[in-house]
């Protein structure tokens, strides 16, 4: 309990100075805007060209799909291998290791946060865009619904720890900026967020299903339109918890090596 | 036992070794070549509850790294280390209760939130209980003058002020032990004077253990009872302030300002036994020990033979004394350093 409070104080406050750069906030939210309608318009031209179906998807699964996408992505967009790195570059872990928090979870604590906003906001967005293109298809089982929520947490929550173990490489090399960069697009396409996988060849399936980025939406979003029988769901679930896990704890194992083994410049 | 134990400890750190150049660059990218750079080497210290150590060397002498470990940020690579009852690395988060932490090069504020909001995220953080905690808030915010800014950002206050909330965010839970690393670095006199003062307060009061790094000697005169100097990762002296004074700055200097240039010298150099004595024109200066002379003895030694219309008096100075400590032109051998010291000249020659 105590420590939870310590944390939920550091989540708070991390809130808070997202209000502080509202401004970039919103740029940033315009920009999604226009991504995620392009998107639509993409879609809309391949699947008015299908009659609507494309097999796998209707256009209004498809919708939801590329929503849930969007959502996904715009949760947890203040914790980046960027800044992460220029704190470890420049020290500044110096200060939090001084204090009595564990790293780890004070980063989650702090990209955990805005997410409550980060949420409001996408879902407004995602709202407009949805009425906007003619509605989009629900669940046909609530049991999905709620399976989704949960999906949609550990994607999150796996995605911390995927940007987490990234930041790792700061201890080595300066261009994070170029990681940051590879670990989106890379993301973007193995996670299904561009292109959902079924649309993908055979080997190109093959590579992503052996990859934790399935986990961050493409499990969630199945999830969601309910194509997945329930074993499968079960199973995918599973594999969205056991990369968290792996992931998270990698990134504990990562961090202690490095600190041993590096100098924290400055200070 | 003593608040810190250190004993043989060392710190290692592999440096990666590149060629200048595109050339050097590929080589590296290829055949990396790396060096040891012992930052800290083997140093014994022992720091008692309530005393207040400033902790001095040149840059890179490996000031900041002792205090990281004394802090567990940084691992040692060999020798012991106990602060407090514990081993900082090993139980670094039990170790940050007990300690605060100032660098005067970075805040530990919230950059982004008033500084009020810091200091109630300390209180979070170190599960400050609350009646403490607004005794504590309260007193300092009076002795360091924070009200006028309590609410406005850290990014948007001066240095000074920014220090001085640093100095009460590091303070608020209650440490036995303070370490601040440069803590007055671009202040100005007014600003110093305040921080020195209320860091004094703490040690005499709440009976705070200080560590203090500094290049400001004015900081040491102020805050400090015991001098240590680090260079090269080796102690080099371990001692109290006075005894420093003492043993290495003895001299003071009078000048004289003269009605007439003195007909000879010899008379006032032969009044004047084991004294540098300099003449220039209307001006006399006299360079004595003063545990041999009192200055009295000397000006009337003068005064016999000439007649003075002004005169003034030096007093030795820490900082000329450290400053050629750290030129190499004074090695500071106590005798009971002078054993620990042997090796450190033998790497050196």
């Amino acid at each position: 309990m105590r420590h939870l409070r310590k944390y939920l104080s550091l989540a708070k406050a991390s809130l808070e100075i997202i209000f502080v750069y509202r401004a970039g906030f919103l740029v940033n939210q315009i920009g999604s805007i226009f991504y995620v309608v392009a998107m639509f318009y993409l879609w809309q031209v391949i699947f008015l060209g299908k009659a609507g179906n494309l097999g796998y998807f209707t256009w209004p699964q498809m919708k939801a799909y590329l929503l849930i996408a969007f959502l996904l992505n715009s949760l947890m967009t203040w914790f980046d291998e960027w800044q992460m790195g220029q704190d470890i570059r420049e020290g500044r872990v110096a200060t939090d290791l001084a204090r009595p928090v564990d790293f780890q979870v004070k980063r989650f604590a702090e990209a955990v946060g805005p997410v409550p906003f980060e949420l409001t906001s996408a879902l407004c967005i995602g709202a407009i865009v949805a009425v906007a293109f003619g509605g989009i298809a629900f669940p046909s089982d609530p049991a999905h619904l709620a399976l989704f929520v949960l999906s949609a947490a550990l994607a999150t929550l796996l995605k911390f720890a995927f940007i987490y173990c990234v930041s790792m490489i700061a201890f080595w090399t300066t261009g994070m900026n170029g990681i940051q960069n590879a670990r989106f697009a890379i993301q973007s396409i193995f996670s299904g967020a561009l292109i959902p996988l079924v649309f993908f060849p055979d080997w190109l399936r093959a590579i992503a299903s052996v990859l934790p980025f399935q986990s961050m939406v493409s499990t969630p979003a199945l999830t969601y339109l309910g194509t997945m029988d329930g074993p499968t769901t079960a199973l995918m679930i599973g594999i969205q918890v056991a990369w968290a896990v792996a992931l998270l704890l990698l990134g504990r194992l990562v961090w202690r090596s490095a600190v041993k083994a590096v100098t924290i410049n400055g200070g | 036992m003593a608040l810190i134990e250190a004993s043989g400890l060392t710190k290692k750190f592999r440096q990666a070794v590149k060629e200048p150049g595109l050339v050097g660059s590929l080589k590296h990218f290829f055949t990396r070549q790396y060096k040891d750079k012992l930052a800290v080497d083997h140093i014994d210290l022992s720091v008692e509850a309530g005393e207040s150590v400033a902790y001095l060397g040149p840059n890179g002498a490996g000031k900041s790294t002792t205090i990281k470990m004394l802090t567990g940020i940084l691992v040692p690579t060999s020798g012991t280390l106990i602060v407090d009852g514990l081993v900082p690395h090993l139980r670094r988060q039990q170790n940050a209760r007990n300690i605060g932490v100032v660098f005067g090069q970075r805040t530990t504020l919230w950059w982004d939130i008033p500084v009020v909001e810091s200091f109630n995220l300390a209180r979070d953080i170190y599960d400050i209980p609350a009646k403490r905690y607004k005794k504590n808030l309260a007193e300092f915010t009076e002795l360091l003058g924070l009200a006028e800014f309590m609410n406005i950002p850290a990014g948007k206050v001066s240095l000074g002020q920014r220090m001085r909330a640093d100095l009460c965010m590091a303070l608020l839970h209650d440490p036995k032990l303070l370490y601040l690393d440069e803590p007055t670095i671009g202040l100005d006199i007014a600003v110093k004077d305040s921080i020195r003062k209320f860091v004094r307060r703490q040690v005499d009061e709440r009976g705070v253990t200080v560590m203090l790094t500094t290049h400001d000697l004015g900081d040491i005169e102020d805050i400090c009872n015991r001098i240590v100097i680090i260079d090269k990762g080796r102690i080099i002296h371990d001692g109290d302030l006075k005894a420093l004074k003492d043993n290495y700055a003895r001299d003071r200097v009078i000048h004289f300002q003269l009605a007439r240039p003195p007909v000879s010298m010899d008379p006032i150099c032969a009044g004047l036994p084991m004294c540098d004595v300099e003449s220039d024109g209307l001006a006399l200066s006299v360079r004595f020990d003063r545990f041999k002379f009192a200055a009295g003895e000397i000006a009337a030694a003068v005064m016999d033979h000439v007649e003075v219309v002004d005169f003034k008096i030096d007093e030795p100075e820490v900082e000329d004394l450290i400053r050629k400590v750290y030129l190499g032109q004074l090695s500071l051998t106590a005798p009971e350093t002078a054993a620990a010291l042997e090796p450190a000249v033998a790497s050196e020659a």
